[in-house]
């Protein structure tokens, strides 16, 4: 590039020395111009491609070339006006300053002078050629061209030499001064073709070694006439002087002639010199214009695509810094802004980070929890809620986050009823509290206990609620059983040693006292000590199905066959139910697998739930007892079932909630133990019991074992997990 | 004497002066450049002959100047005629080898003060005056005589091409502004070849 310019410059200042000193570079006109042609066909193109770019980024909208254009066009009609009107002034001089070169008063004087020196030189013309025809007449009066007479003629006119030829040029005679080459001029053809047609002959002719001469040439003898066919040539000497005036005119009138000749060339070189000039300086402003554009609009191309890069998140965005002015203190502040801006997203990034570490730790806490864990958003929306929240309240609550808590689950369910709770709470401005609440439930009450306590707010925002809950039914349960199996246990310790000697002591009054009565008497004391046999012999049954239910049996863990075990307590009670009328219903599943668990407290287990039955349906005619047993998978366990029920009254609903609690019954002989110890031995088996009402009236305890023998430890051990003992929802 | 001439395209010879990129660049102007007369040179006939053991070369030429050029010489340019001798020695397998080569230029020119016509020799410095330009002219295309080559070194019974061409130019008389005749009608002009063997 650079040494292109040089190049056209060189070829520019060559091209202006070429039209004032021509001399040296004559020769290279042609190259000269064509290089400097060339350059402008060069900067045209690259202009165009310039420009054509230009054109394009503005089309498509590109950063930064509206105002790059802005600038080409101001740059350039900056520099095109001041360059057009220059060039225009130029030529307008340029025409007319070589137009005065030729005015018309230089081109008459020189006229006139050329005139003038013809008509001086014409004058010794008329004279040399008037002693020439004197010559020829001496010649032919003294009867020839001899010698002698023709070399005293010569002297006598003064000419430098005198030549006597025929017409064909052949020279007779001749005579020439000594200061003169001795070898004679031949006469020329147009010197003898004029005197052969009777004309004499007068000539100013240049010589080659400068100065003139004036050749004359007469027909010998034409005055008289008898000389015919003879020619005399006389050359004269121009003087020195005269020939020096004459050389200076002759020249300045041959230099003007050839300079007016080519005033036409010489202005169109001049004009296209400066039109090369012009263009080349107009191209070279205008692609200046374009490249200073460039170079001015580069900066602000970069910031806007750093901007843009930014506002994309790319902050590792860096300008170029190519100067050091005010677009160089720019791109600085841009570059500091993102490094900047780089450090903080990397500490916000690392915060988050924590804050991400944090929350996948709080959501593994709150997965793990048994707790159940509701966050609300202020307007009572969920934000979330762990597992075992769904656990608890029973229904699903994943995609639930961002859906309002209140009126959340279906109707009568336990979400519903809890959200209700929780909501009535919140609404009444209670943000705080912690309550134990109640909910009525098809399989019997829930207890749940629930804390509420607001989030702290998030700026102006407030931050919200977060619920934490846990079912205590069973826990309450158990604390209801454990009571029950100590106030047995002291049933059993404080009451049945004393029935013995109660028993005893009426029995030996009876044996001691009755022979020695009356017979009124005697009756009166068998009635009572029968009587106290009587209740002593009940409350020692009571005792024993209390100290049975406090005990803590020994366990055979065998395999049972459980369908073989329901067949033969049922033969047992078929016998008994069958004069009351009431039917046995088995349905068994025979690919039910053997159970491993205590025979003898399977079988009580079915003794209690039998027995109920039977008891239930008392005085009922048409009664059916139903058992069944199915084999079902349950997750990734299989249980074997058992249900067992009835067409009888059924559990009074206010009872739903406590069938399973001891000392519990609706009966007039029962001890409400039955079914409180049914469901301790399932719980020692590892499995559960749930007892509801059917549809079409009656009963049904339905029992779950696991088929994969759950000892009672490893029973109790599955006490926490949240899944299967929710599921003993009586 | 056997003669035989190779010729060249005028119009080619012409261009060949030019820069290329110039042709290019002007290409159309110079189609479209209206039909103009031309000047034309050709040597009609060239011979050489011993004399006194000097062979000596005798040229015509048949030279045609438009009435344009003849005005460019009567406003004071020169006319230039350069006469190209060669003389090679004809081998028949390897490449001639040139014996002698001689340039001769003559320049014709308008005297405005005595109205003639002058005619000289650029070698010699010999000047010669006519009173018309065709007379000059006949002059300027007519050699008689020329001293081309001493007759001992040419060997005998070897054969010699002898070509002759000439160039007719117009030049301003200081050639201060000769540049300057690129912008005006080219009056220029080069005749072909004109050759002949020659056995001695």
């Amino acid at each position: 590039m650079g040494v292109g310019g040089l190049l056209w410059l060189s070829a520019i200042l060559l091209m202006a020395r070429t039209a004032q000193h021509a001399e040296p570079f004559s020769q290279l006109h042609p190259w000269i111009l064509m290089i400097n042609v060339a350059g402008v066909v060069v900067l045209l193109a690259l202009l165009a491609t310039k420009l054509t770019q230009l054109v394009r980024d503005w089309r498509g909208h590109v950063i930064g070339s509206r105002l790059k254009a802005r600038m080409v066009w101001t740059f350039g009609v900056l520099a095109t006006l001041p360059i057009l009107l220059v060039y225009f002034f130029a030529v307008q001089f340029l025409n007319r300053g070589i137009d005065s070169w030729f005015n018309v008063e230089i081109r008459r004087s020189l006229d006139d002078a050329l005139v003038l020196s013809r008509s001086a030189l014409e004058t010794r013309m008329r004279d040399h050629l008037a002693a020439t025809e004197m010559i020829a007449r001496e010649l032919s009066v003294s009867g020839g061209p001899l010698p002698g007479n023709l070399e005293m003629l010569r002297r006598q006119v003064g000419a430098t030499e005198v030549i006597v030829a025929t017409e064909n040029g052949v020279i007779v005679t001749m005579s020439k001064g000594l200061s003169h080459d001795v070898v004679p001029d031949e006469v020329p053809g147009e010197v003898l073709l004029q005197v052969r047609q009777g004309r004499p002959f007068v000539s100013l002719e240049p010589l080659a070694e400068g100065g003139y001469q004036i050749r004359t040439a007469v027909p010998l003898g034409a005055s008289s006439g008898d000389r015919g066919g003879m020619v005399v040539q006389a050359t004269y000497p121009v003087a020195e002087r005269l020939g020096a005036l004459a050389d200076t005119v002759q020249a300045a009138y041959q230099q003007f002639g050839e300079k007016d000749y080519l005033r036409k060339p010489l202005k169109a070189s001049f004009i296209l010199t400066l039109t090369v000039v012009l263009l080349l300086s107009l191209l070279a402003a205008w692609y200046g214009a374009i490249f200073t554009a460039q170079r001015l609009v580069q900066p602000i191309q970069d910031l806007v695509k750093g901007t843009r890069a930014v506002a994309q998140g790319d902050l590792d965005t860096r300008l170029p810094l190519t100067s050091h002015d005010e677009m160089g203190f720019l791109v600085h502040s841009f570059n500091d802004m993102t490094k900047r801006l780089r450090r903080a997203r990397e500490a916000q990034q690392q915060a988050q980070q924590v804050a991400e570490t944090e929350r996948a730790n709080l959501a593994i806490v709150l997965a793990r929890l048994s707790t159940g864990v509701i966050a609300l958003e202020p307007d009572l929306r969920i934000r979330t809620a762990n597992r075992a929240a769904v656990s608890i309240l029973g229904e699903e609550l994943d995609g639930c986050e961002g859906r309002g808590f209140a009126g959340i689950g279906g109707p009568d369910g336990l979400l519903r009823q809890f959200s209700e709770a929780c909501r009535s709470r919140l609404a009444a401005g209670e943000t705080e509290w912690r309550e134990q609440l109640v909910f009525p439930f098809e399989t019997g009450r829930r207890v749940i206990m629930c804390a509420c306590t607001p989030l702290p707010r998030e700026g102006e925002t407030p931050g919200g609620y977060v619920l934490v809950f846990d079912d205590i039914t069973a826990m309450l349960q158990a604390q209801r059983e454990a009571a029950w199996g100590e106030v047995a246990r002291r049933l059993a310790h404080e009451i049945k040693n004393p029935l013995t000697p109660i028993r005893l002591s009426a029995e030996r009054m009876r044996h001691k006292l009755m022979p020695a009565m009356n017979e009124q008497d005697a009756r009166l004391l068998d009635r009572g000590t029968e009587t106290i046999v009587q209740q002593v012999e009940a409350m020692k049954e009571m005792v024993n199905a209390f100290s049975e239910y406090a005990r803590a049996p020994r366990f055979e863990m065998t395999e049972v066959n459980l369908n073989q075990l329901v067949t033969e307590l049922t033969d047992l009670y078929r016998a008994q139910v069958a004069g009351r009328g009431v039917t046995l219903d088995l349905q068994l599943d025979p690919t039910l697998a053997g159970v491993v668990a205590d025979r003898g407290r399977l079988r009580q287990l079915l003794h209690n739930l039998l027995t109920n039955s039977v008891e239930a349906l008392e005085g009922r005619r048409g009664g059916t007892i139903s058992i069944a047993t199915r084999r079902r998978a349950v997750g990734d366990d299989e249980v074997a079932e058992l249900e067992v029920g009835d067409n009888g009254p059924g559990f009074q609903r206010e009872l739903m909630g406590q069938v399973f609690d001891p000392y519990v019954t609706t009966k007039a002989r029962g001890t409400g133990l039955g079914l409180a110890i049914v469901r301790k031995i399932v719980e020692e088996h590892g499995g559960h019991v749930e007892a509801e009402n059917r549809p079409d009236g009656g009963a049904r305890v339905r029992v779950e074992l696991p088929l994969n023998g759950v000892t009672r430890g490893e029973a109790a051990r599955r006490e926490p997990h949240r899944p299967e003992p929710r599921r003993e929802r009586a | 004497m056997s003669n035989s001439q190779a010729r060249t395209s005028g119009i080619e010879g012409r261009l060949s002066r030019l820069p290329l990129a110039w042709v290019i660049c002007f290409f159309a102007t110079l189609v479209v450049a209206p039909a103009r007369a031309e000047t034309t040179v050709e040597v009609t006939r060239a011979a050489i002959a011993l004399d006194e053991g000097v062979y000596a070369l005798d040229v015509d030429l048949a030279l045609n100047l438009p009435g344009g050029a003849r005005r460019a010489i009567e406003a004071g340019l020169a006319l230039r005629l350069y006469y190209e001798i060669e003389i090679d020695r004809v081998r028949r397998y390897m490449p001639d080898p040139g014996v002698a080569s001689l340039v001769q230029n003559y320049e014709l020119s308008y005297h405005a003060l005595s109205q003639r016509y002058l005619l000289r020799n650029l070698n010699s410095g010999e000047q010669q005056d006519f009173g018309g330009l065709p007379a000059a002219l006949d002059r300027l295309g007519t050699v008689r005589g020329l001293p081309l080559i001493d007759a001992s070194l040419l060997d005998p019974g070897t054969t010699y091409e002898i070509r002759v061409r000439a160039e007719l130019t117009l030049r301003s008389a200081p050639d201060t502004l000769s540049w300057l005749l690129f912008w005006t009608d080219d009056w220029s002009a080069t005749s072909d070849w004109y050759a002949w063997t020659h056995r001695p």
